[in-house]
């Protein structure tokens, strides 16, 4: 019942995107321009205050309001769906809005179609796939986040046994997963990950549950890559290190908490918009994918049971990722049954990271669906 | 081993919700009233029990807020379809559809805060987890335990009292029920709010004793597996339990062959439930005996009917 809203969570096939990179054609060398005065309205597909994934935009969007001191509306509740999305952003446009911030991907398509009919209204596209002149799609390498949460929890543990549940095994999941597997071993080349998919967005009773499961495999840390904080609740509980995903979560595991890998989008959305409205604003032309550096990827507040010696460890791999000098998925690297993805001295590029199907070595669990 | 024992004690975890909206369906469905609304009435028990926590309520006087307020949407549902007798199928999704708005609405400031809730029996006695026994123990709730006796106390009111008796009389021939002297309106009325108590118990449950936090459209299609359930169990509350551990087991398994990494087709497994749900109904018309399906289900009765 509830699958259609639930898939708006960003992640969904965004492996379209390679499509996307090979159909798009180049954009115009043409800065945009606004006509009138600036007006923005973010469109939300559920309730702005979902304690995840539209909260995490919602808290862009206020920054927007705020520092750029541009009316900024919000509508809520508009399904993924290409006419009821048409006719929001039709009554916008008439009321003279001029940009549009889309915030799932489900919205990607119709948003597309609404950018050619209005060539003078900029269009923001959340963890959308098509991009044009006056369209950017936007999203965040939060594998780099995911990254750093590994070195927290290979520190941490004692088990070499570590856990994370997550949604559905899809490319941007995939790389969190991965990514956070990896950053643990950078600690220490033994510990073994425990990745189990819950196999839905937004079931906090089943990834209660889940959380369960991964405990009873004698894993000593626990993170979740889904909005709910029922699994940090069960770390809480257990005693176990808990890290959380998109928002803050410490108030869930208040004592065992080790981190959140949390978006903040303002530091994507206020610069894009302050560049639109300057008038010198370039969309992308594969969209915007920024990580650690531009800080739209970060961690939450370290816990209290978070070593310096962790910290300092945290820092040294957040400050090599920026530098890029150290990129979590750099060569060598194996799949889980041993196949080498990339040899020493490689890296994965953007359109083998989006279509990332398979868990690497140091993972157990088991991937739904193999193509 | 471990594997075992950690599988057997969450199967009660996953089950309980299940029972308890499934039994509120059979008392209800077994009155004639085919109630569809369970995601509904689960959805309000779980939000109005969450709100009651986190507004400083005891997590036991919750569950109770919880089954109110679902019995208060039920009582919704029993005017139009008893009283204004109106269409059942039609009323029962509208009341899925008003549990899922209202809550949304209404739950708005609540969502993603957690709270503490109903204690296991391992911190309720201070168990010590050392046998298989004591770890399977330990981490059941005083609601599973209670569980057991619930279905037999039910099955033996609808099955073997002269009152479960009038109750089924009214689901099977209403017209009959009448003119032996059964008020065919209060007993359907009083078996939707009772559907509703026990539907708003099962999301109350899932807020309050699973998850401890409450977020829009957690109920995440439990109500619909209820319905199926009830099916399953072909309106019997004992075979309810049974096939909700069946369901409950095959769920909770999923997840944990996963994290041993075993090789399972993932998907297809999910899908079990509704297979065997399949099977059963297929089963059942193949062999052309009674269903169990109460013969005046989803009609509506009026009195100059009679004949």
């Amino acid at each position: 019942m509830t699958a259609s809203t639930n898939m708006q969570r960003r992640r969904k096939c965004l492996v379209a995107i390679t499509a996307a990179l090979l159909a798009s054609a180049a954009t115009g060398a043409h800065a945009f321009t606004l006509e009138g005065p600036p007006k923005v309205a973010f469109i939300y597909a559920s309730s702005a205050q979902d304690g995840g994934w539209n909260e995490a935009l919602e808290a862009g969007r206020k920054a927007v309001e705020e520092q750029l001191q541009v009316p900024v509306a919000v509508t809520e509740n508009i399904p993924e769906e290409a006419t009821k999305l048409r006719a929001a952003i039709d009554l916008y446009v008439k009321r003279g809005f001029n940009i549009i911030v889309g915030t799932t991907y489900g919205y990607s398509a119709p948003m597309a179609e609404a950018a050619k009919a209005y060539p003078n209204v900029a269009f923001l596209s959340a963890s959308g796939t098509e991009n044009g002149p006056n369209m950017e799609s936007f999203y965040a390498r939060t594998y780099q986040g995911w990254y750093l949460a590994g070195v927290a929890a290979g520190q941490a543990t004692k088990t070499k046994k570590i856990g994370i549940l997550a949604g559905f095994p899809v490319g941007v999941v995939n790389w969190d997963i991965n990514s956070f597997a990896l950053g643990a071993r950078s600690v220490d080349p033994t510990i073994e990950t425990v990745a189990v998919f819950t196999n839905s967005w937004w079931d906090p009773v089943k990834e209660g549950q889940v959380a369960q499961a991964i405990l009873d495999q004698k894993a000593d840390v626990l993170a979740t890559n889904l909005s709910a904080t029922s699994a940090l609740d069960a770390a809480e509980k257990a005693g176990v290190p808990a890290i959380g995903f998109q928002l803050d979560m410490s108030h869930a595991a208040p004592k065992t908490i080790q981190t959140s890998v949390v978006f903040r989008w303002e530091q994507y959305l206020v610069p894009t918009i302050k560049e639109i409205i300057d008038g010198n604003w370039k969309p992308e032309e594969f969209g915007a994918f920024e990580g650690l550096d531009k800080g739209v990827v970060d961690l939450a507040p370290l816990g209290p049971s978070v070593t310096e010696e962790t910290k300092a460890k945290i820092e040294t791999a957040r400050q090599a990722i920026i530098a890029g000098t150290l990129d979590p998925f750099q060569g060598p690297l194996k799949k889980q049954d041993g196949t080498v993805v990339v040899e020493a001295g490689g890296k994965l590029d953007d359109a083998a990271l989006w279509s990332m199907d398979y868990f690497v070595e140091g993972i157990t669990g088991t991937m739904p669906a193999k193509q | 081993m471990d594997f075992l024992i950690g599988w057997i004690a969450i199967i009660p975890n996953y089950a309980t919700p299940l029972v308890l909206a499934s039994l509120g369906l059979i008392i209800c469905e077994r009155a004639g009233i085919l109630n569809l609304g369970a995601e509904g009435l689960m959805a309000v028990g779980a939000m109005s029990a969450a709100i009651a926590v986190l507004s400083g309520g005891n997590p036991w006087a919750a569950l109770v807020a919880g089954a109110a307020s679902a019995m208060a949407l039920a009582f919704l549902f029993g005017m139009a379809t008893v009283v204004l007798r109106a269409d059942q199928t039609l009323s029962g999704l509208a009341v899925v559809a008003i549990g899922l708005g209202v809550t949304g609405v209404v739950g708005r400031s609540y969502v993603q805060k957690t709270f503490v809730g109903i204690p296991n029996l391992g911190d309720i006695f201070a168990l010590e987890r050392d046998t298989a026994v004591a770890r399977i123990v330990a981490v059941q709730d005083p609601i599973t335990l209670a569980l057991p006796v619930m279905v037999g106390l039910l099955w033996w009111w609808l099955m073997r009292s002269r009152s479960g008796l009038r109750l089924r009389a009214v689901g099977e021939n209403p017209a009959a029920a009448d003119v032996a002297g059964v008020d065919v309106q209060i007993v359907q009325l009083g078996a939707v709010l009772a559907s509703g108590l026990l539907c708003g118990l099962a999301g109350a449950y899932l807020s309050v004793a699973t998850s401890h936090v409450w977020v829009e459209g957690m109920v995440a299609s439990r109500g619909w597996v209820a319905v199926a359930l009830v099916i399953f169990a072909r309106w019997n509350p004992a075979r309810a339990l049974v096939g909700a551990l069946v369901f409950g087991s095959a769920d909770a398994l999923v997840p944990r062959l996963q994290a041993v990494g075993a090789d399972i087709p993932v998907y297809l497994m999910m899908t079990l439930p509704y297979l065997l749900t399949l099977l059963v109904l297929v089963i059942g018309s193949i062999s052309g005996r009674r269903s169990g399906e109460p013969a005046f289900l989803g009609r509506i009765y009026l009195r100059q009917d009679k004949h």
